[in-house]
């Protein structure tokens, strides 16, 4: 590669900020996702939740981590140390590394790569690996059960997931997600067009979403949505560590702080892939205001700052939504769970897929 | 040295330094979980090559399919039959590895001298390419293009391979089902 003026100190400094900014963000949410979630089981199952530390519990989930990080860290004597050291850290680095890729905004996005969906999607499988490792080095029957369950259920569910994308793909026609966010609001350079017919191009808002640039999206984004549950082991998922029946899973032998990696990493995953819908049919960091006459909204809310405010609001929404999911479903058993991922969601995926392509073709 | 240089040879080092522990160990599982950093460091390689697909096509179907479907195999197989696996002792200096050896020395010799022979900074066609800036760029879309020529030139070769394909998820379904009682 050419020694050009772009690879400078700064550039490199500015890329190890981003990074620590975003790990910063993410161990924030978390810490904020915890509470919320108790919040919001307490409210569905008519309780109170946390509420004597700090004003409304707020400092609950604060007092937890300082709590988990002067736990010691046990190891048991029949594990494979290095595995079971290892594995926790794998698990999160594998979903951490998965936000390299994502767009915050227009011009915001840590590394623009023309491959940026393919690269998440490959990213985020090498945390199947870190769970075997974790279940594996545990050495405990309950956690290589857990671990195996979980490894089934990711790699049959990336199937559906990996289809709706796909038919998503089909009409943004890149895998740069960069690209893809840019289409969907009036910054767009091509024509867009809301349900196949009518010209938004200069209108924007909700109306130019991927959502309703093809209606048939909306299949597929409840399809993605349904299986992203499932890749990030989430009730009705939760087989991998029904607690009723393996204790924990494949993290029943986690103590301290490597216990809270494994956490930081399940809300880390709930995050990355509520924001990997929006991004891709959620009309990413555009706002859903469209301009009418001369009431230009969409003109005025849309930006930079603008662009990582949709982006959070859309996403906790996502969120927002699957707790409720969890807290209201009950955990589906294993064969209706492979039922409906191979018997429901993969042909419906399939469908969109060929729709997809004949909506490019022939309507777009 | 810049740093492409550097991390070429980083990735290099890791590589080599991984496959040898995945080759030698006695712990079978720990092999696998190494194995994973040698194909990381491959991808790291390829990125270098700046044939980024192909790197992360590496991850998807090495690291995402074939290493967990090795480690399915051996969950499924229990620490017993493992460890009397394990036991087996082989050492690596021993008269019965002395063909082995041979055999793995002569094949260097070929390779190291092929590698000399064809002068890969040399080749005419490469200075060609240079000379004419037909060279792939950092910032290239390289994916359209090998869309394209899956799709004309390797259409053939393509299909062959997704009937072949088909051909083993029909066998392996069959293959799983429980046969009807008689």
């Amino acid at each position: 590669m050419h020694r050009n003026s772009k690879f400078t100190l700064s550039f490199y400094i500015i890329h190890i900020l981003v990074a620590i900014g975003l790990f910063a963000f993410i161990a924030m949410f978390t810490l904020f996702a915890v509470y919320a979630e108790r919040k919001v089981s307490a409210f569905i199952q008519d309780r109170l939740g946390p509420t004597e530390t700090g004003k409304f519990g707020s400092l609950q989930t604060l007092a937890d981590i300082v709590k988990l990080l002067q736990k010691e860290l046990i190891t048991p004597a029949a594990a494979d140390k290095w595995l079971f050291m290892l594995a926790p850290i794998i698990i999160f680095v594998a979903v951490y590394m998965g936000f390299a890729a994502l767009p915050w905004g227009p011009g915001l996005v840590p590394s623009q790569t023309n491959i940026g969906l393919y690269y998440i999607f490959a990213i985020i499988s090498i945390e199947t690996l870190g769970i075997l490792m974790a279940g594996w080095g545990s050495n405990n029957k309950f956690s290589i059960l857990g671990a195996m369950r979980s490894a089934a259920q990711i790699i049959s569910y990336e199937i559906p997931a990996g289809f709706a994308l796909i038919s998503a793909v089909m009409i943004t026609q890149t895998l740069d997600l960069q690209a893809a966010a840019v289409q969907q609001g009036i910054l767009s350079v091509e024509k867009v067009k809301f349900l196949g017919a009518w010209d938004v191009t200069h209108i924007g808002g909700l109306l130019s979403w991927n959502i309703f640039r093809a209606p048939h999206l909306i299949v597929a984004f409840v399809i993605y949505f349904i299986a992203s549950l499932a890749e990030s082991n989430r009730a009705p998922f939760d087989i991998p560590e029904a607690e009723s029946e393996l204790v924990s899973g494949f993290h029943t032998e986690y103590t301290g702080l490597r216990f809270a990696f494994v956490f930081l990493a399940e809300y880390s995953m709930m995050f990355l892939v509520s924001m990997l819908a929006v991004i891709l049919f959620l009309g990413a960091w555009n706002t859903p205001f469209p301009n009418m006459g001369v009431v230009k909204l969409a003109d005025w809310t849309t930006g930079a700052a603008w662009g990582i405010a949709w982006t959070i609001i859309k996403t906790l929404g996502l969120v927002g939504v699957q707790m409720w999911i969890r807290w209201t479903l009950p955990r589906l058993r294993i064969d209706q769970l492979m039922n409906l991922c191979w018997k429901v969601l993969t042909p419906l995926a399939f469908a969109c897929m060929i729709i997809s392509g004949i909506w490019r073709l022939w309507v777009m | 040295m810049s740093l492409v240089t550097v991390m070429f040879y980083l990735m290099a080092i890791i590589a080599l330094g991984s496959a040898l522990y995945v080759a030698a160990s006695k712990n079978l599982v720990r092999s696998v979980f190494m194995f994973f950093v040698t194909l990381f460091a491959l991808a790291g390689l390829y990125v270098l090559c700046l044939a980024d697909f192909v790197a992360v096509t590496q991850v998807v179907v090495y690291v995402g399919g074939i290493l967990v479907l090795i480690l399915f195999a051996f969950m499924l197989s229990g620490r017993e039959s493992l460890a009397g696996l394990q036991q087996s002792k082989n050492r690596l200096f021993a008269v019965q590895n002395l063909p082995a050896f041979l055999l793995v020395t002569l094949f260097f010799v070929v390779l190291v001298n092929i590698v000399i022979m064809a002068g890969v900074d040399n080749l005419p066609w490469l200075k060609q390419a240079e000379k004419m800036h037909n060279v792939i760029q950092p910032a290239d879309v390289t994916i359209n293009n090998l869309g394209v020529n899956l799709m004309t030139t390797y259409l053939l070769p393509f299909e062959a391979i997704s009937i072949l394909l088909l051909m083993a998820l029909v066998g392996a379904a069959h293959l799983a089902r429980k046969e009807e009682a008689l």
